[in-house]
């Protein structure tokens, strides 16, 4: 608006319109011409410039706001899972050779039922993590649960759009039970010790996947913090647990 | 000068703006749940190894206080129980011979120091006669790849015995009551033998990479029989740091804060306004001057 109350526009080049004669009286009010250099002297007309600009990019910057802004969807309550029935794996083996490979995990207090797909390393030397967030996965690497050392399942917190297979990892408390079925159809039964939270820049490796001399599990999924700019949770959820005798 | 006003409220509100918006980003929440606090443990099992000696119970004590933590009844020769989780400290561990009440005086006692993360045996060791609680240091770790093994002899009949993986000796003409340290070995099925002087035995031992061992030689009426033990197993491969297993579909993410955006509009506005007012004032003026100078 301040740009159109302007005075009147010239229509050629200033040479022109100076030759053309016009009244003295009338070209002492005209204005200085629209250009940059003239519109230095004109103060008022760039403060109308960026307040115009600045109200513009103001509403353009809430709108970017609002949008950013995300609410996940809403979770129902935990789905009842029994406590698989078969026969559990006892006494608490004294070789390694005592467990055959896992095919299934169960956690009734957190309603978790799930396939054990089979995860590596990756090249970078991290743990492979499972390739959809609806199943949990073994790291091949590590004992198998019920022999003797730590062996460590792994799961996604979430997907981009709602909860993944340990959503609810963090809720468990000690002694809650956790399930490992095996090939041959015997249980490791393990009983949970402690829930921690580190961030990924401390994670106590050795602490988390190094050797143990009993049969312990560790369950590792997100927690924290949840980074939008790297698209990565800063920390992890680790969850002990020892077989249960 | 007059001109400059605008410009001067300009800065001012930005500045005004700036400040907002600082404080703002200063109070964005980071709190974050502190992990629970979780008490510092180790691990200890015991053994009975001393052949003439009859069953015990063993007592485990924090040391100060005279309520047992753990019994375990009956233990007789060639037992060894499985690792027990206990709070890092000092503890006694002592023996009675099996049924005998728990306030009698202990035949044998000794002490320990457990500190975190690191595994114990006390065994029982040496004739009857001159039985003792052997507290040894045992290892979690392995060389990478490797499997580590060491043996206990605990044969009374054959005095001093040999012990090969293969063609590798794990121990050379080992006394009674003895422990050797542990030898890394290649991981693999093993052929352990282990021969005294008139008696020997064989097994085959699996001892994976990343695993540590015990190989315990014990008297079987009449002849030498091998007990092996998984003292400890580790992963083939330690992943590094943490996993990436979540993408944030459940986390909440307040959009940015509208305020700064809605200062921004709101102060440009007052700026175009302001200036939009000197502009049509000025221009009054000049019509004015215009039509008088006519």
């Amino acid at each position: 608006m301040g740009l159109t109350s302007r005075g009147p526009r010239p229509s050629g080049p200033r040479l022109a319109d100076a030759g053309a004669g016009t009244a003295p009286a009338r070209r002492k009010h005209r204005r200085p011409h629209l250009s940059l250099l003239a519109l230095v002297g004109r103060p008022a007309v760039v403060a109308a410039g960026i307040g115009v600009v600045l109200a513009g990019s103001g509403v353009a910057g809430l709108l970017m706001a609002s949008h950013r802004g995300y609410t996940p969807p809403r979770v129902g309550p935990v789905k009842p899972v029994l406590a698989p029935a078969g026969r559990p794996q006892t006494p608490v083996p004294q070789t390694s050779a005592h467990a055959s490979a896992p095919v299934s995990l169960t956690i009734p207090s957190i309603g978790v039922r799930s396939r054990l797909v089979r995860l590596g390393i990756t090249k970078s030397g991290a743990l492979q993590v499972p390739a959809t967030t609806t199943v949990a996965g073994w790291y091949t690497g590590s004992p198998r649960p019920g022999a003797i050392g730590s062996s460590v399942i792994v799961g996604h917190v979430d997907s981009s759009t709602g909860p993944g297979i340990f959503y609810r990892l963090h809720l468990l408390h000690p002694s809650n039970l956790i399930y490992v079925r095996q090939k041959d159809g015997r249980l490791a039964v393990f009983r949970v010790n402690s829930v921690h939270q580190y961030t990924k820049r401390g994670f106590p490796t050795v602490k988390v996947y190094g050797p143990a001399p009993t049969p312990q599990l560790r369950l590792i999924t997100c927690g924290g913090t949840f980074d939008v700019q790297t698209g990565h949770y800063l920390s992890n959820i680790v969850v002990y647990a020892t077989m249960a005798s | 000068m007059n001109h400059q006003a605008p410009v001067r409220r300009v800065l001012r509100l930005l500045g005004a703006c700036a400040l907002l918006t600082g404080w703002l980003a200063a109070a964005a929440p980071a709190a974050l749940a502190s992990p629970a606090t979780h008490q510092a443990t180790g691990y200890l099992r015991l053994a009975h190894l001393s052949p003439n000696t009859p069953p015990v119970d063993v007592y485990l004590y924090s040391v100060g206080n005279s309520n047992a933590m753990v019994v375990v009844h009956h233990v007789a020769y060639g037992t060894v129980s499985t690792y027990q989780t206990v709070p890092v400290g000092d503890y006694t561990v002592a023996m009675r011979g099996a049924g005998k009440p728990s306030s009698s005086p202990p035949v044998l006692s000794t002490t320990v120091k457990i500190q975190a993360g690191h595994a114990y045996t006390v065994a029982g060791v040496g004739p009857a006669a001159g039985l003792r609680l052997a507290v040894l240091n045992d290892t979690l770790t392995t060389p990478k790849g490797r499997s580590l093994v060491r043996v206990i002899q605990a044969s009374l009949k054959e005095k001093k015995v040999t012990v090969m993986d293969g063609s590798k000796a794990l121990a050379s003409n080992l006394a009674f009551g003895s422990v050797t340290s542990y030898v890394s070995v290649a991981p693999g099925t093993a052929d352990i033998k282990a021969a005294g002087g008139t008696m020997s035995t064989s097994k085959s031992v699996g001892l994976p990479a990343d695993t540590t061992h015990t190989i315990v030689v014990l008297d079987d009426p009449g002849h030498l029989t091998i007990d092996p033990l998984t003292d400890a197993a580790g992963s083939n491969l330690l992943p590094s740091g943490g996993t990436a297993t979540g993408f944030g579909g459940m986390a909440p993410r307040p959009g940015s804060s509208p305020l700064p955006w809605a200062a921004a509009t709101a102060f440009g506005a007052l700026v175009a306004v302001a200036a939009a007012t000197r502009l049509r004032g000025r221009r009054r003026s000049w019509k004015a001057r215009g039509s008088h100078a006519r």
